[in-house]
């Protein structure tokens, strides 16, 4: 698969009343073509300013510095407000968490479909409603024809996130954004819409950046993940290898202490991460995660290297050292 | 088991909102609980779950005294608490909520939040008092320097927390938690899952735990209540209802639970009456 998307040491500032936000520090990662990153982590990690910044939407205020921000071959960063308007939407698509904010209320939603299309590529009204009409359908949306005239409150949360997911595919994008796109949805409709997505994505061999604070959506839906923990990004891996063998102290004690049905104790105590997310206001020296890890060395003062544990695997951790955990990293 | 052994006893509860549909149409009535009927023992566990607007929260909030039934009744140890006794009540039985940063007064501090019950109870001297609600925040783990500062300074689970110690400083022996750790990032749920274990072994409560999240759930409780369109499809121990759950509905909810285990993929959740959109 060829490369789509290569972002290189990405960095998200944002000024506050009390001192510069450090929101996204330095990260790095590639999406290839039909791929679904994920990107995890709690809130305020920054990962839905990483999708912000991608898509040039940030705060006005928001300082964005990268060494590049490559999609598909082409520096975002260098790229005209008209030029980013015509990817944004066509080439790049995103789907927020809550679609009652996002949809326009006003508008039918045949309205907000067909613009979605019209305003990117010359078609007709009539083609427009035809497309519109197949993806509602396509997103599992009954009596697609007739929602075309209703406006968002009609719909229930389920239907409106279909309507969403089929609003970003209607210029038939490269790349999707959806952050944390189930979070607001109970957990049947949850699993429905996660298949769509999923289902859609090999279908149209869309590459998708998924952002999500929940593990269990990870385990279900990504190829490749990056968890990130206070605005870096502390370990990548293939979905398998991550829950299999995570290596970051973060990502351990995350899948530690969530109880799995079948795998933890009902009624015992749960491995919590003690202590709390570091401000990121202001310098942020050596690993963010010092002050809550169990492996906490002299070392850790110092900015953590990024330790390869296989071609696909890295973490950003001093005590992880591959030649002893993983041999095969260092043929 | 005799009567006084429940701490907590809902007789036929029931709840109907009127909703008005327009100026031409007949008001409807929507059900939001419709005739539950639950007992809860005495240090028991009561988990229950059901989907947004199943009316998991209208049941906590007659529950509560802060709504009242449109028929049937709640009874604390065996006797119904009219509506006048707020306090009597109060004693008996608090609150947490999902959110802790819209529950507590911004503008009080973290040791005046947790006071609060006391004054408006009136326990003891105010010397008494102050001891009082610094113990209960050492008990949920806030530290000494906490106690100065107002609920924008502390985190979230720091908020949950004293949440946590304004509702157990009347020393109730009920609490009804309402999704209490739904707006909590994971790393911090588990040690607010953690503080509600200990809290309940160290003073025996009797936990009344909504929640939609059946991993917490089946970590925490001793007996299931599933809850759907208003009414209990199933009620059964953790045992029964997590290996062999009898409700279509609920084998629904179990199937759509997404543990962190990859591979496995996504579930395929039949849409049928009722359960999806």
């Amino acid at each position: 698969m060829s490369l789509l998307l290569d972002v290189k040491n990405l960095s998200v500032d944002l000024p506050t009343e009390r001192g510069l936000l450090h929101a996204v520090r330095g990260i790095d990662f590639q999406v290839r073509r039909g791929e679904m990153l994920c990107l995890v982590g709690e809130s305020g990690c920054g990962k839905s300013m990483t999708s912000l910044a991608l898509m040039g939407l940030l705060p006005r205020k928001a300082q964005r510095r990268a060494d590049h921000l490559r999609f598909d071959g082409v520096d975002l960063q260098g790229l005209p407000e008209r030029e980013m308007n015509a990817l944004r939407g066509a080439r790049i698509a995103m789907i927020f968490q809550e679609p009652m904010t996002s949809l326009n209320p006003s508008y039918t939603l045949g309205d907000q479909l067909c613009e979605a299309l019209r305003s990117h590529r010359n078609v007709s009204a009539a083609q427009a409603r035809e497309r519109a009409v197949h993806l509602l359908e396509r997103t599992g949306v009954p009596q697609a024809a007739d929602r075309l005239r209703q406006y968002p409150h009609q719909l229930s949360g389920g239907l409106r996130q279909r309507v969403m997911i089929a609003m970003a595919l209607m210029c038939g994008p490269d790349l999707i954004i959806a952050d944390e796109p189930t979070t607001a949805l109970d957990v049947t409709i949850q699993a429905q819409i996660l298949r769509l997505i999923r289902e859609l994505q090999r279908e149209f061999g869309t590459a998708v950046v998924f952002i999500t604070h929940d593990l269990g959506v990870v385990a279900r839906i990504a190829d490749r993940v990056a968890v990130m923990y206070a605005g870096e990004i502390v370990e990548t891996a293939p979905v398998a290898e991550l829950f299999a063998r995570p290596s970051h102290p973060y990502t351990r004690g995350l899948l530690n202490c969530i109880p799995v049905r079948g795998k933890t104790l009902p009624g015992r105590r749960l491995r919590a991460i003690p202590g709390v997310v570091p401000s990121l206001i202001g310098p942020v020296s050596g690993c963010a995660f010092a002050n809550r890890c169990a492996e906490v060395r002299e070392a850790c003062a110092q900015t953590p290297p990024l330790v390869q544990l296989t071609a696909q695997h890295a973490a950003r951790c001093v005590a992880i050292r591959p030649s002893h955990v993983f041999p095969e990293a260092t043929a | 088991m005799t009567p006084s052994d429940h701490a907590l006893e809902l007789c036929s509860l029931s709840r109907s909102f009127v909703l008005k549909r327009g100026l031409f149409r007949a008001p409807g009535e929507i059900k939001a609980v419709d005739n539950v009927t639950l007992r809860v023992a005495k240090g028991e566990t009561l988990g229950l779950v059901g989907e947004s607007g199943c009316g998991k929260s209208t049941l906590a909030k007659m529950l509560l005294g802060l709504l009242a039934p449109s028929s049937g009744k709640v009874l604390l140890h065996g006797e119904e608490i009219d509506p006048g006794q707020r306090r009597a009540r109060a004693r008996q039985i608090q609150p947490i909520f999902q959110d802790p940063y819209s529950s507590l007064n911004p503008r009080r501090t973290v040791a005046d939040i947790v006071g609060v019950p006391l004054r408006i109870h009136q326990v003891g001297s105010l010397a008494e008092q102050q001891r009082t609600v610094r113990d209960m925040l050492d008990l949920v783990g806030m530290p000494e320097r906490t106690h100065r500062q107002y609920p924008n300074q502390l985190s979230g689970g720091q908020r949950q927390r004293v949440a946590i110690a304004r509702a157990l400083v009347l020393r109730p022996d009920i609490l009804v938690c309402d999704e209490p750790t739904s707006a909590l990032d994971v790393s911090v749920q588990a040690q607010i899952l953690n503080l509600l274990m200990d809290l309940k072994a160290e003073f025996g409560l009797t936990y009344f735990f909504i929640s939609h999240d059946l991993g917490v759930v089946e970590h925490l409780v001793d007996r299931v209540a599933v809850m759907h369109r208003g009414a209990i499809v199933e009620l059964r121990t953790r045992e029964q209802v997590f290996a062999r759950p009898e409700h279509p509905y609920t084998r629904a909810l179990l199937a759509s639970a997404l543990t962190p285990e990859p591979g496995l993929g996504i579930p395929e959740i039949k849409t049928h009456e009722g359960i999806a959109a």
